[in-house]
Formats: structure tokens, C-alpha cells, sequence
């Protein structure tokens, strides 16, 4: 009949290292200053759960908490760091009346259930084994659909509805109405040259070797500077240089034909 | 018993080759996974990815050694315009506060992510086991399916997924 | 069904386990050196020149002493950079890379020193989103590089490649799902078992063609290779790396590609397998001989790859992001609506071939008449517009209409200065003021 045995080695190890790897982790997010840091630290958390559940013969609830939380979840913090800002500082004035004490409420409950949760699973009522609970289906993955499919189908769907809400959400949240139907690739050709634009490419600034190039005006064959060859962002800032008054008789006097 | 986590399958469990398999491939890959696999037990999973594990540190060995020799066998020279980040040779623009600010763009593309990769993840596990889920499988994926394509349907009507 | 394969894992003894270990890494690494060579070489020839035929027989050394040649260039940190993740960033790039082609197979079980092995280093059921999973980490390596640079071109290379590997990852896990369903297993060793009577490119084509249009945006190489866009964004997420650092990176895309390719070829080609005239002979099957098909069918991937390089010019952003969000998605789940109801068909209700014909000819007849009465109501509605569009055209626009200041409505026309055309102006005069007195021939500043 069924025997009883103990973890052996590796899985002892995996346990101690991933454990530890994902408290570190915890705590690294937590007393990072910076906000990218903190999100790095989370996902190695994150890969430490995904480690331990793959060791406890779930690989599949491994991998996808991997895709999931690592992959996409941990991307979208990133994403959104960025768009507000990365380096941006996090703001130490509470905005939310009470909401220390708030934290510290539920976090004594989570530690409460967590408690009951693994007093429940330790006093072994019920306990078929792991290999037993993913053969029972033909396999981890099938054991997974069946119960996705039978007991749990409401919460399958409730994920749906979730899903639908967070999508909206975000989409009204950041939609920005165009006013005028978007140009396209032959209408913004056509207007180009319509209202008289530069057809050709513009020349290139004048290389001189002496500044960074690119902020000095090229110089056309009859002496005289180019303006647009300075790209536009440097004329706006008036980043523009002059050029060497002399660099401009030289090159009328070679084109006159005179020797040096 | 009472303390118990880990138990050994009982032996009939794991000698039952699913008939399934046998249908697929010819007679050599058959007999092969007749005499390998289910004599040998459930998996044991730290084997299983033992080889990850040595690859991993193979590859992190690889990268972390070509990282530090580098800084060994490299030259060395100093220069100001060298070490300022590079922009085609004119002066770095100057970074805004806070490193700036990027198209909210990004964010939806991030959001509609997420949602679709749950998606993949439901869709797996149905589609592998499709056979044993029959009709009532296909109708609840196909409800899911429908509830995640209106997000979809309205974020394209309204051009959300509009790049310019 | 599952189960049945995994057996065949985690039995190696310890030296077996290392000896496959680092002849996978070796293989990647010799891979990478190859396809860097045979890539500028097949370019070459393409664009009437020779390519590199200097270093070694054919030029073959020639990738290796690039890569001692970037060891012993100077590595630059840029200032503006964050010191410990700019360090991290490659080294994630480059270990997720090499880990994902653990569950590869390339052959079938074989026998070394007296051991029987199958040619994989490891499988477990669900090793296909294995590799989703390992690929979702490597795309911290592009973000990562991207933001710890602290310049602006490395930042907009980035975040521009995490958003298209993240778009094209979709397609191409939806495209995963026709596969799953045919083998009924995640398991890359079964997938290529089951693939025996018939390879899955033959039946499930438009997952194939899904896979291999989203394995090219996903490893970002032409024509998609947007985050690299020379004239756009230097060179991308790497435009502050140097030396090795650099060559990690490199690596990385390098080995990227043969594992799509060599995934391609295990859920799509058969693996392992010997195609059809050679599987007639008897042991095209057995023992080495399927490693030889593998490194075949991997490399024509290889070179479809290269193949696109030199041919195709680079996508614009928004045609990209486009393609993948309404194109390869919504096939791909309308693909998987019909192969799940073809199968749910064959699998449960008994229908006679003359029955799905005529399903399948009033499916089309619905389809074609909603989409006339479709184009029928959008072209009512156009003309509509077009209508209103005149009418707002003929009248002049009032910008404080009501009192309040507006916008003008898509049509009517209003007169104003470009900032762009102000701040050109004034750089003109100053320059000019300075330079040369007599300049004539300025263009009208760009508007």
C-alpha cells in the first residue's frame, strides 16, 4: 500500500534556496529606492514561487505563473513606469486617509488564513500525494482542464468578465479621440509636395571636424550656408554654430578658380 | 499517515498506459515507451530538471566570465565626449525630470497583453485535454472567448489599436 | 496520453546528465559562430559580393575572431548609465537564451556508452510554454538594457522591441494552440511522436504560417527588426553596449533564432524525423541518423531567415503593431474556432461528408451576404460623411464659436504659424547674420 516518505535531498534544497531567493526578493522590493529596482526584485520572487510550485509537481501553474506574472504583469509595471516617468521618485505623503492601519488589518488576515490554509494541508486530512492528484486525469495539465471545466467554471468565466473590465478600463482611461481621420502614407506624400516642401534630401551639415558636426550649417557651392541642413530639434534649441568667416572666402576663392 | 506530503503512487496507477498512445507512431517508438516509461515510476522532478539547472549555470558562467574578462583585456582611455550618452555625435538632449515620459501607447499595448496571455493560459490546458472535455469544453471556451472579444472588437472599433 | 514519454527523463546517470549539458551549450555556441558566417555570406552572395572568405576554410573562423576581436576592444560605461543592471541586463539576455533550448529534441533514444538516452536534454509535460516562459524572461534583458543605458535611443529601442516581442508572443502562443490540440500533449518529445502519420505544417498550415511570420517580429530580425532601425534609433536597446557586453547581446538574437527555428521544426516539421522519401527507408528513424534531419530542417529556418533579410525592406511601426494586433490575432483565434468544431465533429457527432459540405457551403452563402449588407451600410454611412465633410468645407471656421475657444472639426481650415518654420527662421538669421552676408539661395525653411 502507500508508504510514507520524506523529501528527499534536492527537493530540501530547492526548497531552502528558492524560499530564500523569494523572501530576498520580497524585501529587496520593498527597500529599494528606485522604482525599476523594486520591480526587478519582484520578479525574482516571482521566478522563486514559479520554481517552488514546479518542484511540488505543479509544472504547469509554474510556467504560467512565469508567463503570467513575470512576463506580463511585472512587463506593464515596467511599461508604466516608463510612461510616467522612470526615474520619478515615489511620493512619501500618504494621499489615502487611514491607509497604515488599513494595511496592517489586512495583513494580520492574510497571515491568519495563511496560517489556517497550511494548518489544514499539515494535518494531512485527505492527502492522496501529489503524483496520485496528476495522474488521476493522465497528467497535470489534463487534471487542470478537467477541474477548469467542471467545478470551477464559474470563477473560468468570472476571469472573463475581470478581463473585459480591465481591458475597457485601461482603453477608456487613456483613449485619446482623433479629430481628423489619420493621413495616409500617399496623402502625407501628396501634401509634402503640394505646399512646396523640400522634395529631395536635404543637404548634409558641413563636416568640419572641429564641433559636433551636425550643428554646423553645410556650405553651398557658392559660399553661402544652408540652413535647413541643421537638423530641425538644433535649430529650435538655437544650438546652431557659426561658421569661420574665412572657411567661406576659401571655398569662393577654389571655386573662382584661384590656386593657393 | 497523518504527517505525510510526499506517498508513492501505488503500482497500478502508474502502469496504466492510456490507449490513446498506442494508435500514434509505428511499432519502434511504441515498444520503446512500452519498456522505458512506465516501468521506471512517476517522474521524479528534481532529475527532470536537473539538466536545466546545469545548463543555466553553464550559460550565466559564459556570460558573467565574457563580462569580466572584457573588463580585463580592454583598453583603457579616457575621453569626456566618449563616456556622454551617444546621439549621432551632437550634445546629449538634455533628460527631462524624472527620465521622461512615454505615449500611454504602451500601456494599453502592455494591458492587451496581459489579457490575451490569460487567454493562452486557458486556452493550453483545453486544448490539450479537448478530447476529454467534448462539447461542454468547446461551448464554455467559446463564451470566454466571445466575453474577451468585445474588449477587442470595441478597443479596434475605436482605434486603440491605432500606432502613429 | 500523457506520462508516456516522461519516463524516458531523469534517468541519465550524473555524467550523462553534464556530457549532454555541455554539448548543448557547445552546439549553441558553434550554431551561433556558423549561422553569423553563413548568414553574411548567403547576403552577399545575394547583393553580387563575396563576403567574408579570409579567416579560416571559407572564411569560417571569421565570427569567433570577431569575437575574441570584441574582447579586446574598450568598454565604454556611459555615465548616464545604472551601473548593476546595465551589468545584468546581457547576462539575463544571454542565460535565457541558451536555457531555453533544453527541451529541444533532436533525436530519438539512442544508445551512449551502453546508456539508452533520448537526444533531448530534458522534457516534462508542459515544456512548449517552458519556452514562453524562458522567452518572457529574456525580454528583460531588452528592457533592462534599454533603461539602464540613461540615454534617449536606447530607451525608445527598448521599450519599442519589449512592446513587439510582447505583441508577436501572443500570435505566436495562439498559433501553438491547433498543435496542442492535434497532439494532445505540451510536450515537445510526444508533439514529435505524434507527428508521425503526418506533420502538422500539412494540416495545420495557417498555424504554421502564423509561427513563422511571429517567430521573425518575435526575435526583432528583419523585416521586422524595428528596435534596430539604423535611421530611427541607432542601434536600438544596444546602442550604449560595447565589447563582450555587445557580443552577449549578439549571442543572444543568434541563439534566439535557432531555438524559433529548431521550435518550428519540432511542432511543425516533424523533429526529428526523416521527410517522406527518406522515411521509406527503414532506419531513416533510428539511431543518429535523425539528428542529421533536425540540423537539415533547422537550418532551411536558418535560412528563410536570411532569405527575408536580404529581400524585404524594413515595416513601419504602426504597419507593424498593426499587422500582428489585427491580423495574426484574430485569424489565429477564428483558426482555432474552426479546427476545435472540426474536431469536436469528428470526435463526437457523426456526420456524413455530403452533411459538412453543405454546412460548410451555407457557412460561406451566410458569410457573403453579411459581408454585402455590411459594405452595403459602411458605404451609406461614408457617403454620409462625405456629405457633411463638403458642407463644414463651404463655411469658414469660427475658432471661438460660442465664446469658447475650439478646434476646428475635421474638414474646415484655419490659418496658422508652424513652430517648427518659427524657430527655423530665427536660427536662419542668426547663422546667416554671422557667416555669410549674401546669402541667396536658402530654400523656404522646411513648414
Amino acid at each position: 500500500m502507500n508508504e510514507v516518505i520524506e523529501p528527499n535531498l534536492g527537493e530540501t534544497l530547492v526548497f531552502w534556496i528558492c524560499g530564500g531567493l523569494a523572501v530576498v526578493g520580497a524585501l529587496g522590493m520593498v527597500i529599494s529606492r528606485k522604482a525599476v529596482h523594486s520591480a526587478l526584485w519582484i520578479a525574482l520572487t516571482m521566478i522563486n514561487l514559479a520554481i517552488l510550485y514546479v518542484a511540488n509537481s505543479a509544472p504547469f501553474l509554474g510556467m504560467v505563473q512565469v508567463v503570467v506574472y513575470t512576463g506580463a504583469v511585472m512587463m506593464l509595471f515596467l511599461f508604466v513606469l516608463m510612461v510616467v516617468g522612470v526615474d520619478s521618485s515615489d511620493s512619501l505623503i500618504e494621499t489615502i486617509k487611514g491607509q497604515r492601519v488599513a494595511a496592517l488589518l489586512l495583513g494580520v488576515g492574510l497571515t491568519i488564513m495563511l496560517v489556517a490554509g497550511l494548518g489544514a494541508g499539515l494535518s494531512g486530512a485527505g492527502t492522496i500525494g501529489l503524483d496520485a492528484a496528476n495522474a488521476a486525469d493522465g497528467g497535470n495539465v489534463q487534471g487542470l482542464a478537467r477541474l477548469m471545466f467542471s467545478d470551477y467554471i464559474i470563477a473560468f468565466q468570472a476571469t472573463g468578465a475581470l478581463l473585459i473590465t480591465a481591458a475597457v478600463g485601461a482603453m477608456v482611461l487613456t483613449h485619446r479621440e482623433y479629430w481628423q481621420p489619420r493621413k495616409s502614407q500617399r496623402e502625407l506624400s501628396q501634401d509634402r509636395f503640394t505646399d512646396g516642401g523640400h522634395p529631395g534630401n536635404k543637404p548634409s551639415p558641413g563636416v568640419y571636424a572641429r564641433h559636433n558636426a551636425v550643428d554646423t550649417p553645410a556650405l553651398l557651392p557658392d559660399g553661402s550656408t544652408s540652413a535647413i541642413s541643421i537638423p530641425a530639434p538644433l535649430r529650435a534649441r538655437d544650438d546652431a554654430r557659426a561658421i569661420d568667416v574665412n572657411d567661406i572666402t576659401n571655398v569662393r576663392r577654389l571655386t573662382e578658380g584661384e590656386s593657393e | 499517515m497523518e504527517s505525510s506530503r510526499f506517498i508513492v503512487l501505488p503500482a497500478p496507477l502508474i502502469h496504466e498506459a492510456p490507449e490513446h498512445y498506442a494508435c500514434i507512431g509505428r511499432e519502434g517508438f511504441h515498444k520503446r515507451a512500452k519498456s522505458f516509461s512506465y516501468e521506471q515510476g512517476a517522474i521524479d522532478p528534481v532529475n527532470v530538471y536537473t539538466p536545466i539547472l546545469i545548463l543555466g549555470i553553464l550559460a550565466f558562467g559564459f556570460a558573467a566570465f565574457s563580462i569580466i574578462i572584457a573588463t580585463l583585456t580592454g583598453p583603457k582611455r579616457y575621453n569626456r565626449a566618449k563616456v556622454d550618452a551617444y546621439e549621432c555625435g551632437i550634445e546629449p538632449t538634455p533628460q527631462p525630470m524624472g527620465g521622461g515620459r512615454f505615449p500611454v501607447k504602451y500601456y494599453l499595448t502592455a494591458m492587451m497583453f496581459i489579457i490575451f496571455d490569460i487567454e493562452l493560459v486557458f486556452l493550453y490546458p483545453w486544448a490539450v485535454a479537448f478530447d476529454q472535455l467534448e462539447l461542454f469544453g468547446f461551448l464554455a471556451m467559446a463564451l470566454f472567448l466571445f466575453n474577451l472579444a468585445v474588449p477587442f472588437v470595441y478597443e479596434w472599433r475605436r482605434g486603440g489599436l491605432e500606432w502613429d | 496520453m500523457s506520462g508516456s514519454q516522461f519516463g524516458l527523463f531523469g534517468n541519465d546517470p550524473w555524467w550523462l546528465v553534464i556530457g549532454k549539458s555541455v554539448a548543448v551549450f557547445g552546439l549553441l555556441v558553434l550554431l551561433t559562430l556558423f549561422t553569423i558566417w553563413w548568414e553574411r555570406r548567403v547576403v552577399s552572395r545575394m547583393q553580387n559580393r563575396i563576403g567574408p572568405n579570409r579567416v579560416g576554410p571559407f572564411g569560417l573562423l571569421q565570427s569567433l575572431m570577431d569575437g575574441f576581436k570584441l574582447a579586446f576592444k574598450e568598454e565604454i560605461l556611459p555615465k548616464s548609465a545604472h551601473v548593476g543592471v546595465y551589468w545584468i541586463a546581457p547576462v539575463i539576455s544571454a542565460t535565457a537564451a541558451f536555457v531555453a533550448f533544453a527541451v529541444i529534441p533532436f533525436g530519438p533514444t539512442v544508445s551512449i556508452f551502453g546508456v539508452e538516452t533520448p537526444l533531448q536534454l530534458t522534457d516534462f509535460p508542459v515544456s512548449v510554454l517552458y519556452v514562453l516562459a524562458i522567452a518572457s524572461i529574456g525580454v528583460y534583458g531588452l528592457v533592462l538594457a534599454g533603461w539602464a543605458s540613461g540615454s534617449t535611443y536606447p530607451l525608445l529601442g527598448g521599450l519599442r522591441s519589449t512592446a513587439q516581442v510582447i505583441s508577436y508572443e501572443i500570435a505566436m502562443g495562439l498559433s501553438f494552440v491547433g498543435v496542442f490540440l492535434y497532439a494532445g500533449s505540451m510536450s515537445t518529445s510526444e508533439i514529435v511522436i505524434a507527428q508521425e502519420p503526418i506533420w502538422y505544417a500539412v494540416i495545420l498550415l495557417p498555424s504554421f504560417l502564423i509561427y513563422v511570420t511571429s517567430m521573425v517580429g518575435e526575435t526583432n530580425r528583419a523585416p521586422f527588426d524595428l528596435p534596430e532601425a539604423e535611421g530611427e534609433l541607432v542601434g536600438g536597446f544596444h546602442t550604449e553596449y560595447s565589447s563582450l557586453k555587445f557580443a552577449l547581446f549578439f549571442l543572444a538574437e543568434y541563439i534566439n533564432m535557432v531555438t524559433v527555428s529548431a521550435l518550428a521544426t519540432t511542432l511543425f516539421l516533424g523533429g526529428y524525423l526523416a521527410p517522406w522519401p527518406l522515411s521509406l527507408w527503414e532506419s531513416a528513424n533510428t539511431g543518429w541518423w535523425p539528428v542529421l534531419w533536425w540540423l537539415i530542417k533547422v537550418q532551411l529556418f536558418i535560412f528563410l531567415f536570411i532569405w527575408l533579410r536580404a529581400t524585404l525592406p524594413r515595416m513601419r511601426y504602426d504597419q507593424f503593431m498593426k499587422f500582428g494586433w489585427k491580423i495574426l490575432i484574430p485569424i489565429s483565434i477564428v483558426w482555432i474556432f474552426i479546427i476545435a468544431i472540426a474536431r469536436l465533429f469528428r470526435d463526437s457527432v457523426s456526420v456524413t461528408n455530403t452533411q459538412l459540405l453543405v454546412g460548410g457551403a451555407i457557412v460561406i452563402a451566410v458569410l457573403l451576404i453579411g459581408s454585402w449588407l455590411f459594405q452595403l451600410r459602411a458605404d451609406k454611412r461614408d457617403a454620409a460623411a462625405e456629405l457633411e465633410l463638403d458642407e463644414r468645407r463651404a463655411r469658414p471656421f469660427d475658432a471661438n464659436a460660442g465664446g469658447y475657444p475650439v478646434p476646428p472639426l475635421p474638414g474646415e481650415r484655419f490659418e496658422y504659424t508652424s513652430r517648427r518654420a518659427m524657430a527655423a527662421g530665427t536660427v536662419a538669421t542668426t547663422t546667416v547674420a554671422v557667416a555669410a552676408p549674401e546669402t541667396t539661395n536658402e530654400e523656404a525653411p522646411d513648414a
